[in-house]
């Protein structure tokens, strides 16, 4: 716990030109309310202490009459989180760019002035990031006066594709291509094979999570946030579970609180060994990827005996779980384990020893701990430089503070060792998980939940099988939420995929990008068609209604 | 009467049908036996032929901003090369058909036409997958061209001719295997370098760029490279069996020597990782030619020991 009272200490000695406008609410958490012309002041004091690293951004437009518009900088470091808040004017919003100090706050400074047409003074990129090309300018999906039938109304915006700049070589990937099997688009820069550039844009499948949850209650945007990733499904909802759970001041029985961690383990292990199949195809390892993808089967399986559901298992409800875990279930997970366990320490021996393999991961996209510092890099990538970013370990949660767990770090910071962090990571959640059913408490699994949440707002934070998931999440008081921020693993990673990308082999990028377990869809949270004369198909719900009763009849 | 024989050489044996059915049967098995390495059930036997019949039915594409006749031309090459190098090759275990001193040469070259084609039919169109792609296989074919071609002409000194038929021969009362294994060695590794098979697959990596120089292609043009790549298969198991698994004097001697090659071929591919096009090169300009030199050096020190030059 000392260690907990220093970042929050040494936050508010940072921080103390604003010490009047500082809230601690509890502990760990600080924020700050400061106008916009001293942000830059106040990031450059924690940025120049090296305090941490900006977590996310999250833009808020209360619905309440005396509500003002916000922009929230959350900037995390162990346990603390320290949240500066710069309140615009709804007139002309605009807040200074950071990227100046932190070049990687580009792409959330991006999503900032999408969603919520906030100017961003002096930021280097202002195109698109999560919108179709073609959507109408002054439209802002997160602002609250935001009106879907005013979106069809207006012109579409035309978007000119950029000028190839002298004699470029460029080579798209995405967001229809063999090697990523997720939408986003990737334009690399080559000269001869060595990658010399790198763009992305996102968005292919925004389907407007964030905005949808304004309109859900609290109950069903768990089942709408469990969506939001097909492979970490469970630890959205935990995410949002926790968050609301602490806004309304309720205490999740130890059990549940235990069986979600299991459950959290073994969605875990799925996930690694599902990124190592990928990781090995990328290499062209096809018969690596064959058997890590037939051994990731008995993960599946035990999670589809737990919850009956293979993807999203939809195990957890407010205020605890759905589903026991009975003695002979506890069997059939040790049985399981047991092989997986064995399977892995295999391919730990592959992944070191094989040649031709370690041709293709030594010493490739090597990040240094000063580049994963800078660039917030998060989860396995961040601990395979040496970085210790695991909030299982620097903010305890849930079972977590009774389980306490060993966390795997390495220094190399290549893929080889990206390779080794996640393979050991499945050994360590191995052990957590027999552990955990060895001292399985005896009690409820569910307290009552109010329908109702008290007012407030909190951010909750859980290590994904990718790296810190953040959710900040703000209730007005009623049935339903006023704003809920996500913030996934993957757009801090990717920002060290476009810098670290640059000098490498055109071979190497599958493998660079694969190397940080990129996940967008969770990202992109309407898609239209781009085409080369900026017009778009925009199908209204009767006409997709129609296409599909006459595609099957 | 004549006319009809040279016909049927064509036509049907031993190039013509007989090679590509017997092409597309091998590739399903190089597939089937991968697959069950890979610990899945693979295709069924007739699946290759499937691909291959539905591509020819399927509309071929034209892309815009290529030169069409060259577009159309490279697959007609691209096959006609290996269909044409199979009649001087023992193909199904009965002597060439045509045989003359030097023949060997002209067959290796004929062998390299398929990759020319693919190179250029990439070049040609405009798509940057393509283009990458078309640079990388003619950069392989650059790179392990000259040691495969080394590691044929070693079984040619020992026999002291440069004509297949006579190797075939001398071949079948010498298993020059045990002599020159090295050379053994490159060749069934150049063999896969030639047919873009892992972990030579850099050409056409789909990870990086979708199918490389054949991106482009659809329909009838896939459908003959495709063809053009199984006849080669056969041809380039028939020559190495033919050099230095002690010949294929009959039908089944053919069918047992190449399947096995087929077998090892197969196994190969299930335990390599893709290399990058800079591996492959230095892969075989620093080990591969070395180790054929080698063999070429042991080969004159064997036959100056026994004095004379290739007695």
């Amino acid at each position: 716990m000392e260690t907990t009272m220093e970042t929050q200490q040494q936050a508010e000695t940072l921080l103390q030109p604003w010490r009047e406008r500082m809230q601690a609410p509890e502990q760990n958490r600080i924020y700050v309310s400061i106008r916009p012309d001293e942000l830059l002041d106040a990031v450059r004091a924690l940025h120049d202490a090296r305090w941490g690293y900006l977590s996310t951004i999250s833009g808020i437009d209360p619905s309440g009459e005396d509500g003002e518009m916000e922009a929230l900088y959350h900037f995390c470091s162990g346990p603390t989180v320290v949240t500066l808040r710069v309140a615009l004017s709804r007139e002309h919003p605009a807040t200074p760019s950071v990227c100046a100090i932190i070049p990687s706050a580009s792409i959330q400074e991006r999503e900032l002035i999408e969603m919520f047409g906030i100017d961003v003074v002096n930021t280097p990129d202002r195109s698109l990031l999560y919108l179709p090309d073609d959507w109408p300018e002054e439209i802002y999906p997160l602002r609250r006066d935001f009106d879907a039938a005013e979106l069809v109304k207006r012109e579409p915006r035309v978007t000119k594709p950029a000028e190839a700049e002298g004699e470029t070589f460029v080579v798209p990937i995405g967001p229809q291509h063999p090697a990523l099997k997720e939408p986003a688009h990737f334009e690399f820069t080559l000269d001869g094979e060595i990658v010399t550039g790198a763009s992305v844009r996102l968005g292919y499948a925004h389907r407007g999570i964030e905005r949808a949850t304004q309109n859900m209650n609290w109950t069903q945007n768990l089942y709408l946030l469990e969506r939001v990733c097909g492979i970490c499904s469970h630890i959205h909802a935990q995410a949002y579970c926790l968050g609301v759970e602490h806004l309304a001041g309720v205490e999740v029985p130890a059990r549940a609180r235990v069986i979600r961690e299991i459950v959290a383990g073994l969605e875990r292990i799925h996930s690694h060994l599902l990124w190592f199949g990928v990781a090995a195809h990328e290499a062209g390892f096809d018969t690596l990827f064959m058997y890590s993808w037939r051994d990731r089967e008995t993960v599946m399986d035990l999670l589809e005996e737990i919850s009956g559901n293979r993807v999203n298992y939809s195990i957890n409800v407010l205020g605890g779980v759905k589903y026991d875990i009975t003695p002979e279930l506890t069997e059939k997970v040790y049985k399981g384990i047991e092989f997986l366990d064995e399977r892995v320490r295999h391919y730990l021996n592959v992944s070191t020893k094989d040649t031709m393999f370690l041709q293709r991961t030594r010493g490739i996209g090597v990040m240094t701990k000063e580049q994963a510092e800078e660039l917030g890099a998060l989860g396995p990538t961040a601990r395979a430089s040496g970085v210790l970013r695991d909030i299982r370990v620097d903010a305890p949660y849930g079972a977590y503070l009774d389980f306490p767990i060993e966390p795997v770090v390495a220094t190399a910071g290549d893929l080889e060792t990206r390779f080794i962090i996640r393979l050991e990571e499945i050994r360590a959640t191995i052990v957590m998980i027999r552990e955990m059913l060895e001292n399985l408490p005896e009690g409820e699994l569910t307290t009552r939940m109010p329908r109702r949440v008290k007012a407030g707002e909190t951010i909750s934070r859980v290590e994904a099988p990718r790296g810190e998931l953040f959710y900040y999440i703000r209730s007005a008081g009623g049935e339903t939420p006023e704003r809920i921020k996500i913030r996934t693993p993957t757009i801090l990673n990717l920002g060290t995929v476009i810098v670290s990308a640059v000098g490498h082999q055109f071979a190497d990028m599958p493998m660079i990008l694969a190397g940080v377990d990129p996940c967008f869809s969770c990202n992109d949270r309407a898609v239209a068609v781009r085409s080369a004369d900026g017009d778009s198909q925009k199908w209204s719900w009767e006409r997709l209604r129609q296409y599909g009763i006459e595609r099957y009849r | 009467m004549n006319t009809i024989l040279s016909l049927g050489a064509i036509l049907i044996f031993p190039s013509g049908l007989f090679l590509l059915f017997n092409g597309i049967l091998y590739e399903w098995l190089d597939k089937k036996i991968l697959a069950r390495q890979q610990n899945r059930v693979g295709p069924r036997w007739f699946q290759p032929l499937a691909d291959v019949t539905k591509l020819m039915v399927k509309e071929e594409i034209v892309p815009t901003g290529v030169n069409a006749t060259l577009f159309n031309l490279l697959p007609i090459v691209a096959v006609a090369g290996p269909l044409t190098a199979a009649l001087y090759m023992p193909v199904g275990g009965i002597g060439p058909l045509l045989s003359f001193q030097g023949d060997l040469i002209v067959t290796v070259y004929l062998l390299s036409l398929l990759t020319i084609s693919m190179g250029l039919a990439g070049a040609n169109t405009g798509s940057r997958f393509s283009l990458l792609g078309a640079t990388r296989t003619l950069t392989q074919l650059f790179s392990y061209e000259a040691p495969f071609m080394l590691a044929l002409l070693g079984p040619a000194i020992a026999a002291g001719s440069w004509q297949i038929s006579e190797i075939n021969e001398y071949a079948g009362s010498h298993l020059l295997l045990l002599r020159e294994p090295i050379g053994f060695v490159i060749a069934i590794i150049g063999l896969a370098g030639k047919l873009e098979l892992p972990p030579f697959d850099a050409p056409e990596a789909e990870t990086e760029i979708v199918a490389g120089a054949m991106t482009e292609y659809s329909g009838r043009g896939l459908a003959l490279f495709h063809l053009g790549r199984s006849a080669e298969l056969v041809l380039g198991l028939t020559l190495i069996a033919a050099f230095y698994l002690g010949g294929v004097a009959s039908p089944l001697a053919y069918l047992m020597k190449t399947l096995v090659l087929l077998l090892g071929l197969a196994g190969f591919q299930a335990l390599m990782t893709r290399l990058r096009i800079d591996q492959t090169v230095g892969l075989w300009w620093r080990y591969g030619s070395l180790a054929v030199l080698v063999q070429w050096l042991a080969l004159f020190a064997l036959d100056m020991s026994r004095g004379g030059i290739f007695s």
